[in-house]
């Protein structure tokens, strides 16, 4: 405990530079503004702004304090253009409109927004000492994982997100064999075998983690914003009071910590990630709330409820990612990719080797989550204004803005061409209701499955009984069965009873 | 219908791409798991799950108007073109001119577009390539005039 204590200092240390508190500050307001933006989340956050801060060459821990800010600030903002729109800016926003704009409509705008800063800071605030308490003790264990282990590990997170996200099984399958096929292509770097390349120069690398995520997470939600064009709906204004009173904060503060604790489990399982966690916070309340309750007529704990889960649940998210090096969100997913770009390699040896990053990581969570609540209470009014941003000239500022991320790290245009083309395909998909997430973790993790799946047997002399022979590799691959069947099958077993019933 | 042929697209990518793996092949190896092992589980994984999509009772896709998808499509024409231009016409003119339809597309005025495009163009280039040090392409054409 007391050397946790001593590397979260040092974290503090590192995050509490002036440049890094100013990129903090600065990844916060963008990361609120980008979440409020109805259509851009924190994936797309993330995504526009990864190779822009890798342009700027900023140092890798602050390149992170950046992402992890914009990430955080995200979360926050979605939950404005739910409450005085009644759309949500993210996905993990949704269920915040069933109370919160019917609380704008009564004029409790005010309260609403600021109760569900407050729900969010709570999240941020119980996910981030979850962190600081159970991602060392995870690095510990996951330390003795054989290749065998990880790589079905890895399996497992697969299969945690194709269980959990989509509609159909085959989708989401298809998606994240798309992501680890295309994770093949270039140079074999164990035999030097040129692989799916077709001659190109410029694929002999392999497909550049940039380019795949510009063109799934800017192209293509630029390609949908047309699709889904809604004539404009003027958001509602706040009058009134700003702050939440005594008597709705002694209501919902059970509430918050509740959803903040579930939430934090709910995110660090990998797969359910905060659109889950703010559903099944959100029902168990109103269920929990007795008699007389207002949910769904604005009441403050159904604000409060889906904001301290959904904020727990991307923080808690990050604990696979950084303990395992295996994301199991789309969001972490990309963060993950970033730190490759940076030659780092998340997973339990990250603890040991870069504590200055990972505590720095840590302790940036805990400075931007004060500095949104202090920026997202009194300056509300300011995130408001962003709501008028026309959409013509919103989208083709992402267009552009995410081509200048591309090109600067590359330096070609092949690179853009081959994002916008990866773009246009992931449109496709999208339309046709695959998951795109699992795509972009196959894409992730498809080199280390690889690596990881030859090393287990190159151990092994190519005897294929090792990935089934270890106590924890049978547990997982238990578990990712369970998790690619199970979600679906009692889907099918309550639409079942459901129709005896009826 | 959708899926049905998207699924006999993926089908045909697996069995081509399990035939180009076969001629992966390490000259010489120190491991039992050469190179095309790990691509063609995979292809084959995507053969089973593509079957399995085409054999799935419910399809709900619901493309958008045909007039949308229309101008999905040229959005999609302008932003490769743009792409393509980026650094041949330089970011600034590349972008006013990617500006002005997409902004027209999102019911922009003539104006708007014009007036969006350039201080889009302008406006990101000063961001970036002065005050971020991101460089960005000044274009070709400007090379070739100052000689």
């Amino acid at each position: 405990m007391d050397s946790t204590l001593s590397l979260l200092m040092q974290g503090f240390a590192v995050a509490g530079t002036p440049e890094n508190l100013m990129i903090a500050l600065i990844g916060c307001f963008l990361g609120t503004v980008v979440g409020l933006l109805p259509g851009l989340g924190p994936i797309n956050g993330v995504a526009i702004l990864l190779p822009i801060a890798f342009a700027m060459k900023l140092p890798p821990e602050s390149a992170l304090i950046l992402l992890c800010a914009v990430y955080a600030g995200c979360e926050y903002g979605g939950r404005i253009s739910a409450i005085l729109l009644n759309v949500p800016g993210d996905a993990g926003a949704v269920m915040t409109t069933l109370d919160g704009y019917p609380m704008a409509r009564k004029g409790l705008a005010g309260p609403a927004l600021s109760m569900s800063a407050m729900a969010s800071f709570c999240g941020a605030l119980v996910a981030t000492l979850g962190i600081v308490l159970f991602a060392p003790l995870l690095a510990e264990w996951a330390i003795a994982f054989g290749p065998a282990e990880y790589f079905v590990l890895m399996v497992l997170a697969l299969c945690c997100l194709g269980g959990l996200v989509g509609d159909s099984l085959p989708k989401a399958a298809i998606a994240c064999l798309i992501g680890l096929l295309l994770s093949t292509v270039g140079i074999d770097s164990n035999s030097g075998v040129y692989r799916y390349t077709f001659d190109a120069l410029h694929l002999q690398d392999g497909i550049p983690f940039i380019v795949i995520v510009i063109g799934l997470f800017a192209v293509s939600e630029v390609m949908l914003m047309l699709q889904h064009a809604h004539a404009g709906v003027a958001p509602m204004t706040i009058t009134g009071r700003l702050m939440f009173n005594m008597k709705e904060f002694m209501l919902a503060k059970w509430t918050m910590l509740r959803c903040s604790l579930a939430g934090f489990f709910i995110g660090v399982l990998p797969g359910a990630g905060a659109t889950i966690a703010s559903a099944m916070c959100y029902a168990s309340e109103r269920r929990m709330a007795g008699k007389d309750h207002q949910f769904g007529e604005g009441d403050v704990r159904g604000v409060a409820a889906p904001e301290a889960a959904n904020n727990a649940s991307a923080n808690g998210s990050l604990v696979p990612m950084l303990t395992l090096g295996v994301p199991g969100s789309g969001t972490t997913a990309v963060m993950m990719g970033a730190l490759t770009l940076y030659n780092i390699t998340p997973g339990p040896t990250l603890f040991q080797e870069q504590p200055a990053i990972v505590w720095g990581l840590i302790a940036s969570l805990f400075i931007a989550n004060v500095m949104l609540l202090a920026l997202n209470i009194p300056l509300i009014r300011v995130f408001v204004k962003f709501l008028s941003i026309p959409n013509w000239l919103l989208v083709p500022g992402v267009a552009a803005i995410s081509m200048v991320g591309v090109y600067a790290v590359h330096g070609n245009t092949f690179d853009l061409v081959l994002g916008t083309v990866i773009g246009g395909l992931g449109y496709l998909l999208r339309v046709m209701n695959f998951p795109i997430a699992p795509f972009i973790l196959g894409f992730v993790l498809g080199d280390m499955m690889e690596q990881n799946l030859r090393r287990a047997l190159s151990i092994s002399n190519g005897e294929v009984g090792v990935l089934f022979n270890s106590p924890i590799a049978i547990a997982l691959w238990v578990g990712a069965v369970a998790m690619l069947i199970g979600p679906r099958l009692m889907k099918m077993l309550a639409e079942r009873k459901e129709r005896v019933a009826a | 219908m959708s899926e049905k042929i998207l699924g006999g697209v993926l089908l045909f990518i697996s069995l081509a791409g399990i035939w180009l793996a076969r001629s992966f092949e390490a000259p010489f190896s120190y491991e039992p798991v050469g190179p095309r092992a790990f691509p063609m589980l995979i292809l084959a994984l995507l053969g089973i799950s593509a079957i399995a999509l085409m054999l799935e009772k419910k399809s709900a896709v619901t493309w958008a108007a045909p007039a949308t998808l229309q101008r999905i499509g040229a959005l999609f024409l302008i932003v490769l073109a743009y792409a393509w231009l980026f650094d041949k016409l330089g970011f600034i003119v590349a972008t006013t001119l990617m500006v002005v339809p997409v902004a027209r597309f999102f019911g922009a005025s003539w104006k708007q577009g014009a007036l969006g495009g350039v201080g889009l163009g302008v406006g990101l280039f000063i961001l970036f390539d002065r005050l971020l040090d991101v460089a960005l392409p000044t274009g070709l054409w400007v090379a070739n005039i100052l000689g």
